[in-house]
């Protein structure tokens, strides 16, 4: 009687057993075999027409619409499917005409007169004018509207002057001499004013083509068209027949018929796709846990690992030196002092730093310029050394002691200690503000890491309301001129003191001369030695202390060619109309 | 027999747990530059001759940093050290050549070292959950399902509440309104409290539902008759027919909370560092891609967990209830 | 009875929007806002608190409760501010999805998980109950995460199945019904399997006390055989605490798993909640948690009904109640 139950359920497990040998088998052979044959042909010289290309963003984009959102994802889309008046070409970065053929100067740069393009169509037919470029200074200064890209198209906080003298000229005046010039109309995607003015007019701007926008209302000069929205799952775009652009064999552009955004938000999945081929490419950098596996399946020739160099972005830490934030804490008399963030430069192996952070694939930095930036970056930036002895000197000097135990205390005996936020989730992050905290250990000072979600950092920085924050400060452009919010007192991006009315201190309000000097002069010898001077005056307050740039590396399949490769994101794809899959 | 074998596994787990600082081969802290990731050091006895000594370890050479691959370096041999330096076993070169019995994560910490630690943490702060919310639960169901009426209904939508009420939001405010640092004490305590409230419903349910049916039974009206008040009949009669269940919902409990209170960690209510934990510890493995192909003893905290409440398991489950006091359970047992 | 389901519909109304509520509160207290995560840093105050006042994120707590609850009696519950599209389109879509996982988990889970409940349950030695038991705590022990990722892992190395997703970009030879079940397996896999271990252990425990009943002994001592006994009576006695526990696996599934959702990228109420914290997106956040909270109380009240149906004894008899 026992033995029927066991009898059927021994014969379930065997044939349970068998099944699993031989999916293992399966699988054992599957993975043995390569996978399609993905080695690019012998290099030809026509590059091959069609085909789809196929990339993963970690989120949802905002909006279709710049003006709404700056994310990341938005940014890509609106890269895509809007054009704008010039291109800075972030290889070489010079500027680069785009709608714009051509360009002259007057009045020492403060006038540009620039002839547009003709026969252009937008993608639904409609003629391009001079009027659709006054109409997308309008949507980015329309103060109803909301924009988020105003101050990226202001020189000196201050709007530009846009008049139309025909259908094809456009005169832009500065309303003071701005140095960086034209290179800022790269911010600006041309709108259409046939299919926005009611929403310009309606100050309702940033709102205008939202997630639930039909794809076929998205109308742009870009060299794809929204074809299709799954929300949440993919964005699928296809080729724009009216785009501009010319190949330089004068065959139309873009190469790619259709271009896949899928909406992967895991990184894992991202990268087991883009290994086993069900991916093209990350519109993102390769973080160093994915190297290893990368690198092997680019030895199998399943992938294409480059490496991009030196960020030209390192992450910061950075303290609250707004005056009087502390309150009443006893700790204000060192934790806003100079001479504790270049006591923790010192304390802080750089190297020990790159190798936990970044497996080694990092370069010191000392600044907010890394070497990257060839055309800004400070030669003389003095390296601060790894000297601990030295760094509990500099504490000594402000009453910061160590009586034998190997902690800090301040003049009370109350232990050096302070609170550092950063962002979870984020390994790069987390990883460095731990190292940040074993280093400091050593010299005495207790750091306590708190990680919090995104939300809570952002909005503790902006309230002002923390000790410590180890963040990233992100520049777009290279030119420091377009970064007027980080380098002025009264900037929105001055993180560690936001929107001073006056500058709090001495050398603040030198960097803010400086800088003022700087975005004025015409002469680019005399601004690079005046931003050196900023550089200089940066490193002997370090109001943001930074330690290692990582190296990038970035991958794609091997069906991808014709790329243009840049350390800007996306490093792939920030000029679509070129890239082309073998098909 | 299965059930010693639980007791065995029980003990082990409660002797690493409180023997950890000596135990294990390093501080919770300690962190080795150059090993990020580093596979485990495998204690040999006889080297690559054949030659018999006493157990030693090679030291792990990085071949490349970025790849993070390590060759043995087979020209020395590091012997181990017994009870040194106030722990049973290290290496006798702890500098250049620790031992990571089960490797290092990534930021070059011993596994081994904080598996033991983080037994006291982890074990310790699910064990107390799960036995609050036992306690609470038992109590809160078995008076429900006793009382019945207006009682049951408060008590079970109270119950429903709370289950139904998103964790992560209740966690992400309170967040928000405690201090940013929080020391190891406060934080145990905090999560102990959240997860006995959030496990209880679960029991109180469960228990609520056994103790009504039994309720009817002729043991219990009998019971009643016999003149036992309400809480004697409740506690000595009817609860104890809940403990099969109960003992199941401790071993579910038990590692729901170890994993939760890596969930939580994500919205910051976590161990401040360097307290090591075998949910965070897992959590960190997760994040790497390549922790199935290359790294899999980071994965040493699933095995543990899958140990300890294994063990749990066989001793809960291989306890009688005891209501029929005589052998006819066993012998059922025997002939089926 | 229908006076007591009356009364539990009214219960969950109210539970609804007691969790909805408190989950907009909460997610007002909680620090940042929606705007403040839209932009970097490069943006000015004066623009962002634009911003604030566009999306009613300037009121007060009390005023923007007041004024959401208005609208939510009309069934008005505002619009996500991420997408554009009224909560009550946005749940209903996202919460189809996940409940296509749920109910495949489930009945993967119970396929799985109660028929190996029983065989452990009713044997007490042996190779195959120990095999099965040992198999349950692994999967329990492991986290949605890790078992999500290792299931991940496993199908791209194996190639036989999509990764993640919920479709392909262009629909397979084969039809778009089958591209659709074959981005279901891993999910639901990584759903339905640790679900199984908690059912057979479940199940095991109820067995095994079913088993000592006395009528079993008679049965058996009359000559009905092993296997019938085991599945047919005993099964149906111990299905009384799994009973118990059914709908409310049912009701918590409903609300997703984001671990899984989020890995497999399946577009399920999970990851919509999940998101929708992250970016401060409180409407959405409100209506999030109400769905969920409307499931959990389905959940436990087809859970008490299914008790009162397999076992008499537990009928809610309000009259009786002493």
């Amino acid at each position: 009687m026992g033995q029927l139950l066991t009898r059927h359920t021994r014969r379930l497990a065997f044939s349970v057993a068998i099944a699993l040998i031989c999916s293992g088998l399966g699988a054992a052979c599957r993975s043995n075999t390569s996978s399609e044959s993905a080695a690019p042909a012998a290099a030809t010289r026509a590059i091959p027409r069609g085909g789809e290309l196929l990339v993963s963003v970690r989120s949802e984009p905002r909006s279709f619409n710049r003006h709404a959102s700056r994310d990341s994802t938005t940014n890509l889309v609106s890269n895509l499917t809007q054009s704008r008046l010039v291109v800075v070409n972030q290889v070489t970065q010079a500027v680069e005409p785009s709608l714009a053929e051509r360009w002259t100067t007057a009045d020492e740069g403060r006038r540009v007169t620039m002839t547009l393009r003709r026969d252009v169509v937008f993608s639904d037919g409609h003629p391009f004018t001079a009027d659709d470029v006054l109409f997308s200074f309008e949507a980015a200064y329309d103060e109803k509207g909301g924009s988020l890209l105003a101050e990226a198209v202001e020189a000196g906080g201050k709007k530009l002057q846009v008049a139309v003298t025909d259908p094809y000229t456009v005169v832009i005046t500065f309303p003071a001499p701005f140095a960086p010039g034209i290179r800022i109309l790269d911010n600006l995607p041309i709108f259409p004013r046939h299919h926005l003015d009611a929403a310009l007019k309606a100050g309702t701007i940033a709102k205008a083509w939202g997630l639930d926008t039909p794809p076929s209302e998205i109308v742009g000069l870009g060299p794809f068209v929204v074809s299709q929205y799954v929300p949440g799952q993919r964005i699928v775009f296809s080729r724009n027949p009216h785009y501009f652009a010319k190949a330089p064999d004068g065959g139309a552009l873009p190469y790619l018929d259709r271009l896949v955004m899928e909406i992967i938000p895991d990184q894992s999945a991202k990268l087991l796709r883009l290994e086993s081929g069900q991916l093209d490419m990350m519109t993102s950098e390769v973080s160093p846990d994915a190297y290893a596996p990368l690198k092997r399946a680019a030895d199998e020739g399943r992938v294409t690992l480059l490496d991009l160099g030196v960020s030209r972005n390192a992450d910061g830490l950075w303290f609250n030196l707004k005056p009087g934030a502390l309150g009443s804490d006893p700790r204000a008399a060192w934790l806003q002092r100079d001479e504790l963030r270049l006591a923790i430069s010192m304390a802080v192996d750089r190297k020990v730093f790159a190798d936990t952070v970044f497996l080694g694939a990092g370069v010191p930095v000392y600044g907010p310029e890394t070497p990257a930036n060839k055309n800004w970056y400070w030669s003389g930036q003095p390296r601060t050394p790894h000297d601990p002895a030295a760094a509990k000197t500099l504490l000594a000097s402000i009453g910061l002691t160590d009586r034998g135990d190997g902690v800090l205390k301040d003049a009370r005996s109350q232990p050096v200690r302070f609170t550092l936020l950063t962002q979870k989730g984020r390994p790069n992050l987390e990883r460095a503000a731990a190292v940040i905290r074993d280093e400091l250990k050593k010299i005495g000072v207790t750091v306590d890491v708190v990680a919090l979600d995104s939300g809570a950092v952002i909005n503790a920085f902006l309230t002002a309301r923390y000790d410590a924050v180890y963040f990233n400060a992100d520049k777009t452009d290279l030119d420091p001129g377009t970064n007027p919010d980080y380098w002025f007192s009264s900037g929105s991006a001055h993180v560690w003191n936001l929107e001073e009315k006056t500058p709090a201190t001495e050398w603040e309000r030198r960097i803010d001369e400086l800088m003022t000097r700087q975005i004025a002069s015409p002469d680019p010898a005399e601004r690079k030695r005046l931003y050196d001077e900023v550089q200089k005056i940066f490193s002997e307050h370090l109001p943001m202390i930074y330690f290692v740039a990582p190296r990038i590396y970035v991958a794609h399949s091997t069906r991808v060619t014709n790329l243009t490769p840049a350390e800007y994101r996306p490093q792939l794809l920030w000029r679509p109309a070129t890239v082309a899959v073998i098909h | 027999m299965t059930r010693g074998l639980g007791l065995a596994l029980v003990t082990l787990a409660l002797l690493s747990a409180t023997a950890a600082p000596v135990a294990a081969p390093h501080a919770v802290d300690a962190h080795f530059a150059g090993l990020l990731n580093a596979p485990p050091t495998v204690p040999h006895v006889a080297d690559a001759a054949g030659a018999w000594h006493a157990p030693f370890i090679y030291r792990w050479q990085l071949a490349n940093q970025l790849e993070q691959r390590y060759d043995e370096d087979r020209s020395t041999r590091v012997p181990l050290a017994w009870f040194s330096g106030g722990h049973v076993v290290r290496s006798s070169d702890e500098a250049a050549a620790p031992l990571l019995l089960l490797g290092a994560d990534s930021y070059g910490r011993d596994v081994f070292t904080r598996l033991l630690f983080g037994a006291r943490t982890s074990l310790g702060l699910a064990v107390t959950a799960a036995l609050a919310a036992m306690l609470v639960g038992t109590l809160l169901g078995g008076v429900a399902g006793f009382a019945g009426g207006v009682l049951d209904d408060v008590l079970m939508r109270a119950a429903d509440f709370v289950m139904v009420l998103p964790a992560m939001y209740v966690a992400l405010a309170l967040r928000a309104v405690l201090p940013l640092v929080l020391t190891a004490p406060q934080v145990f305590a905090l999560l102990a409290a959240i997860f006995a409230v959030v496990g209880a419903p679960f029991v109180a349910r469960g228990v609520r539902a056994i103790v009504r049916s039994e309720r009817r039974l002729d043991y219990a009206v009998a019971a009643q008759a016999l003149g036992a008040s309400d809480a004697r009949l409740l506690v000595r009669h009817l609860l104890p027919s809940a403990r099969g269940f109960i003992a199941v919902q401790i071993t579910l409990l038990i590692p729901a909370f170890i994993i939760a209170e890596a969930t939580l960690s994500y919205v910051g209510l976590g161990f401040p560092d360097p307290v090591a934990s075998w949910g965070t510890m897992l959590q960190e493995a997760s994040g790497n891609i390549r922790v199935f192909a290359d790294f899999p003893w980071l994965l040493s905290p699933a095995a543990a967990m899958f140990l300890v409440v294994l063990g749990v398991n066989l001793v809960l489950q291989n306890s009688r209830p005891e209501r029929l006091r005589d052998d006819r359970g066993a012998g059922v047992k025997s002939v089926l | 009875m229908t006076r007591y389901v009356a009364r539990r519909l009214a219960f969950a109304a109210f539970l609804v929007i007691a969790v909805s509520s408190a989950s907009l509160v909460l997610a007002r207290l909680a620090p940042g806002d929606f705007v403040s995560q839209s932009g970097s840093t490069q943006v000015s105050r004066a623009v962002l608190d634009q911003e604030r006042a566009r999306f009613g994120l300037d009121k007060s707590i009390a005023a923007q409760y007041r004024d959401w609850l208005a609208a939510a009696v009309r069934f008005d519950f505002g619009y996500s501010m991420q997408y554009g599209r009224p909560v009550r389109d946005l749940i209903p879509e996202r919460a189809a999805n996940t409940a296509m996982l749920a109910v495949t988990a489930l009945v993967l889970a119970t396929l799985i998980g109660l028929p190996l409940g029983v065989i452990t349950g009713s044997r007490s030695g042996g190779a195959l109950p120990g095999v099965i038991r040992a198999a349950s705590v692994v999967l329990l022990s492991m986290p949605p995460l890790l078992t999500s990722l290792f299931l991940v892992f496993v199908a791209a190395r194996t190639g036989w199945l999509p990764i993640s997703g919920m479709r392909s970009a262009t629909v397979p030879a084969g039809g778009a019904l089958l591209d659709l079940l074959r981005h279901l397996v891993v999910p639901a896999a990584a759903i339905g399997l640790p679900l199984a271990a908690m059912l057979e252990r479940l199940q095991s425990q109820a067995m095994r006390e079913v088993i000592d009943e006395p009528f079993v002994l008679a049965t058996l001592a009359r000559g009905v055989p092993r296997s019938r006994i085991v599945w047919r009576g005993a099964l149906k006695a111990a299905l009384r605490p799994v009973a118990s526990v059914y709908g409310l696996i049912i009701g918590t599934l409903l609300s997703g798993s984001f671990a899984v959702e989020v890995i497999t990228a399946w577009l399920g109420l999970g990851s919509l909640m999940l998101q929708a914290l992250r970016t401060r997106d409180i409407y959405l956040v409100a209506g999030c948690a109400g769905a969920g909270a409307l499931f959990l109380a389905c959940g436990t009240l087809v859970s008490d009904l299914a008790l009162a149906a397999v076992d008499p004894r537990a009928r809610e008899m309000p009259a009786e109640q002493a």
